[in-house]
């Protein structure tokens, strides 16, 4: 079984070292999903079980798509691994939105997570640039071990940051002086510099700035990704109005500002198609190794094109834990100009209560 | 469709004046009356109201077309001629005391309802909305009903099936629209009431409450939860299949959106039966219910919440013992969760409940401590001494109501809705003598 999982390990990195601009077919797809969804089944014996009582097993399935979901909630009640789960090398926790428990994703090996974050990353934010200034408004990894968010701002300010490269979160607090300082130095050098962080922490940024009347017009070349959103806190923002405010305070144009996709549970992301098209776009493109479907929640099953459903991905690094991940996210799936992408339309959570009751959402201990 | 400031306006007006036609010739039991035979117009299955609310209600409540059915039942089959006179007399002490003085003790006095109540209904539950436009026309207000676009059917029908049997007393009522966050429209509705009654979230009640003119009397009912306790006394091979229907119906009418529907129930160890076979029986009801009174259609995010709910609990049932799904075999139309945790919590509504072990009373008491204040309706079975002691220790807590299951959305006309009359707070008094 080592030997069969090793192998697929290595036909997995081979697939994500051919690069984005290869896609894989559905047959290729097809043919790895099932052997790791068979893999999968025979080690994670609470997966095996909900397969067993959804009656979708190795045996059954014949297509990727059947394969059986995990829900995220799930990662929150069992450690879902296809390893013994003492010999994770990284465990990632999830913030816990909405429920007081944590979901946790155990990593057997970093190779496939850093291999699918470099590639895709690479491609949709710095493929005109070798390396940039980044000022990522989050904690280190050192800081923050549990984050696969910091993990994988340290493995991309490895890759592609430029000497001065800085995370500016310490102990919950973002340092926003010394990010102003920073950007105002880059601005005299005409440095063009890349900024990071979720959406929260650049609303954080950008009232600060307004309250000190300040405005940055960053060099060209300058970009921002920015992720998340406001999971969990009281202030929300349209992503135009937010993508506005960046441009006015920040000079950045709304083409170099990207939102990435990404979940502790899963080990790829998906990145709007803004620098990919020269456009500031919603579309969110799906790198060759993982897939995503779209899944009306009334049947279970797969939402036609454009049509409101549930975000589910079947994300081929995640080997050692669950490929196939049911998200709490809605989303449509777009074609466009023959490939496919998606876009995220927010959380399912929250849905407004049509009656007088309180839901599982509004309920709180007072 | 949105009115604009100067229909409200008139709409004030047009209501007033027939106010003051119905004070001078309609007593409150000619009133009572009026209410009583337009509210029985509806029970007739054949009713020409009944018919088109079924027709109009699904597309914008949500609720199947048998689910506005069994509504017009439960809401109009409640409004008659006894209750809504002992809705009077319990609150009122009298129900001639708006029309004469009449003697209270050594003094006699008299009721002075508000000249005009500016009513904001809320959600899709049509009850409360509809009792109070009845207490307005009881109390021969002048009436301005904002309703609520999830339902504007119920309150609309109704005041025109009032208009069938009096069109002068119809006249006392005004239902209005617009959007949500038409702040001067609201301000304009509420600049001249002397009564304010809201219903809605915490946060629309509050902000009504800001803008009610000081002196006008402000009702406000904000959003409420409720659970059910079976006892182990209740918990026989016998009872069971009685109380499962008694408790299906309890969770599933109106779509769980009620602030009476129950979220979850807690069943006793130690009965002849385990809560686990509650369980079961009560998901048996659902599925009899759902096949007589199907779950409405739900939007993209709630079918959402309910399939994060279901197969949330499902992976876990897979491999977890103390936890158990039954659910509707296609689709998503109910879900009952056993979950030996304690914990109470909330459902995502649309017919999903769970079903908790407990040891005893006081065991419940400890889980629901935290949000004792947004409780609303404890369902019991069997209503015996231990409930009744129950009832007490609730009452401490701050709980409203409690009743036996199968009650719990069958409240009476004169019920305290979150413990306070519905017409003596808007009553004023002069004394005589």
């Amino acid at each position: 079984m080592e030997k069969t999982a090793l192998d697929l390990q290595r036909r997995i990195l081979a697939l994500i070292a051919r690069g984005l601009t290869h896609p894989t077919t559905d047959k290729e797809f097809d043919r790895l999903a099932r052997e790791v969804f068979a893999f999968q089944y025979e080690r994670c014996a609470p997966y095996r079980a909900y397969c067993d009582r959804v009656k979708l097993t190795p045996q059954t399935v014949g297509h990727w798509k059947h394969i059986p979901a995990v829900p995220t909630s799930a990662f929150k009640d069992f450690a879902l691994t296809c390893f013994p789960v003492e010999e994770a090398v990284a465990e990632f926790h999830t913030s816990g939105t909405t429920r007081e428990k944590s979901g946790k994703h155990h990593l057997r090996t970093l190779e496939l997570y850093e291999a699918a974050i470099k590639l895709n990353f690479e491609r949709h934010l710095v493929s005109d640039e070798k390396r940039l200034r980044m000022l990522v408004l989050m904690p280190s990894s050192q800081k923050a071990p549990h984050s696969s968010l910091s993990h994988m701002m340290g493995v991309v300010m490895h890759e592609f940051g430029e000497v001065g490269s800085e995370f500016y979160v310490d102990d919950g607090v973002l340092r926003i002086d010394q990010v102003v300082r920073d950007l105002s130095e880059t601005q005299q050098q005409r440095q063009p510099v890349f900024l990071l962080g979720t959406a929260f922490a650049f609303v954080h940024l950008i009232e600060h700035m307004a309250r000190q009347g300040l405005r940055f017009e960053l060099s060209a070349g300058s970009r921002v990704m920015e992720t998340g959103g406001f999971k969990g806190r009281s202030r929300e923002m349209p992503k135009v109005e937010l993508y506005a405010l960046i441009e006015r305070f920040l000079g950045i144009p709304r083409t170099r500002i990207v939102n990435e996709y990404g979940m502790t549970e899963l080990s790829t992301q998906s990145y709007d198609l803004t620098m990919q098209t020269d456009r500031q776009t919603d579309l969110k493109a799906i790198p060759p190794w993982a897939r995503v479907t779209i899944i009306n929640p009334n049947t279970g099953r797969e939402a036609a094109d454009n049509e409101r459903g549930l975000i589910r991905v079947y994300d081929l690094a995640n080997l050692w834990s669950i490929m196939c991940v049911q998200t709490e996210d809605l989303g449509v799936a777009r074609v466009v100009a023959g490939t496919n992408s998606f876009e995220i339309l927010g959380r399912a959570a929250g849905a407004e209560v049509r009656g007088c009751s309180l839901n599982a959402e509004d309920l709180k201990t007072r | 469709m949105s009115v604009t400031a100067e229909q409200i306006r008139e709409a004030m007006s047009r209501t007033r004046e027939a106010r003051e036609r119905v004070w001078q010739h309609r007593t409150t039991d000619a009133v009572i009356t009026m209410l009583a035979q337009a509210a029985k117009n509806w029970l007739d299955p054949k009713s020409s109201w009944r018919q088109r609310a079924t027709e109009q209600a699904p597309t914008c409540t949500g609720f199947s077309e048998a689910m506005v059915n069994e509504a017009v039942d439960l809401v109009f089959g409640a409004i008659t001629y006894e209750s809504l006179g002992e809705l009077l007399d319990r609150e009122l002490g009298n129900r001639r005391v708006l029309d004469e003085f009449c003697l209270r003790g050594r003094v006699q006095t008299r009721g002075t309802p508000p000249r005009l109540i500016a009513h904001f209904l809320a959600g899709n539950v049509p009850a409360p909305g509809i009792v109070s436009l009845c207490c307005g026309l009881l109390l021969r207000s002048a009436n301005l009903v904002k309703v609520s676009t999830h339902d504007p059917v119920f309150p609309t029908l109704f005041l025109e099936s009032v208009r069938e049997v009096d069109a002068d007393l119809a006249d006392c009522a005004a239902m209005l629209d617009w959007p949500r966050g038409e702040l001067a429209l609201t301000q304009t509705m509420v600049g001249d009431a002397d009564a304010v009654i809201a219903y809605g979230t915490d946060s629309t009640v509050s902000a009504l409450r800001q803008l009610a003119p000081a002196s006008a009397k402000f009702l406000g009912y904000g959003h409420k939860i409720s659970f059910a306790v079976v006892a182990k006394e209740a918990m026989t091979a016998e009872n069971l299949p009685q109380l499962a229907q008694a408790a299906a119906f309890d969770a599933s009418v109106y779509d769980q959106q009620g602030c009476l529907s129950p979220h979850v129930f807690y069943v006793e160890e130690r009965g002849q039966l385990g809560p686990r076979k509650f369980a079961a029986a009560l998901a048996d009801a659902m599925a009899a219910y759902q096949a007589r009174v199907p779950r409405g259609q739900l939007s993209v995010q709630e079918a959402a919440e309910f399939a994060r709910f279901r197969t949330g609990y499902e992976f876990a049932a897979a491999s977890d013992r103390r936890i158990g799904v039954w659910a509707s075999p296609s689709g998503n139309d109910w879900a009952v969760i056993y979950d030996d945790s304690p914990a109470f919590v909330a459902s995502c509504l649309n017919r999903v409940v769970f079903v908790k072990p407990t040891d005893g009373y006081k065991r419940v008491l400890d889980a629901i401590q935290k949000f004792a204040s947004q409780l609303s309706t404890v369902g019991v079975a069997p209503m015996n001494e231990r409930a009744a002691a129950f009832a007490s220790d609730l009452t401490r807590m701050g709980v409203h109501r409690v009743c036996p299951i199968g009650q719990m959305q069958h409240p009476p006309l004169s019920w305290h809705h979150d413990g306070r009359p519905n017409l003596a707070d808007l009553v004023s008094w002069t004394d005589l003598g």
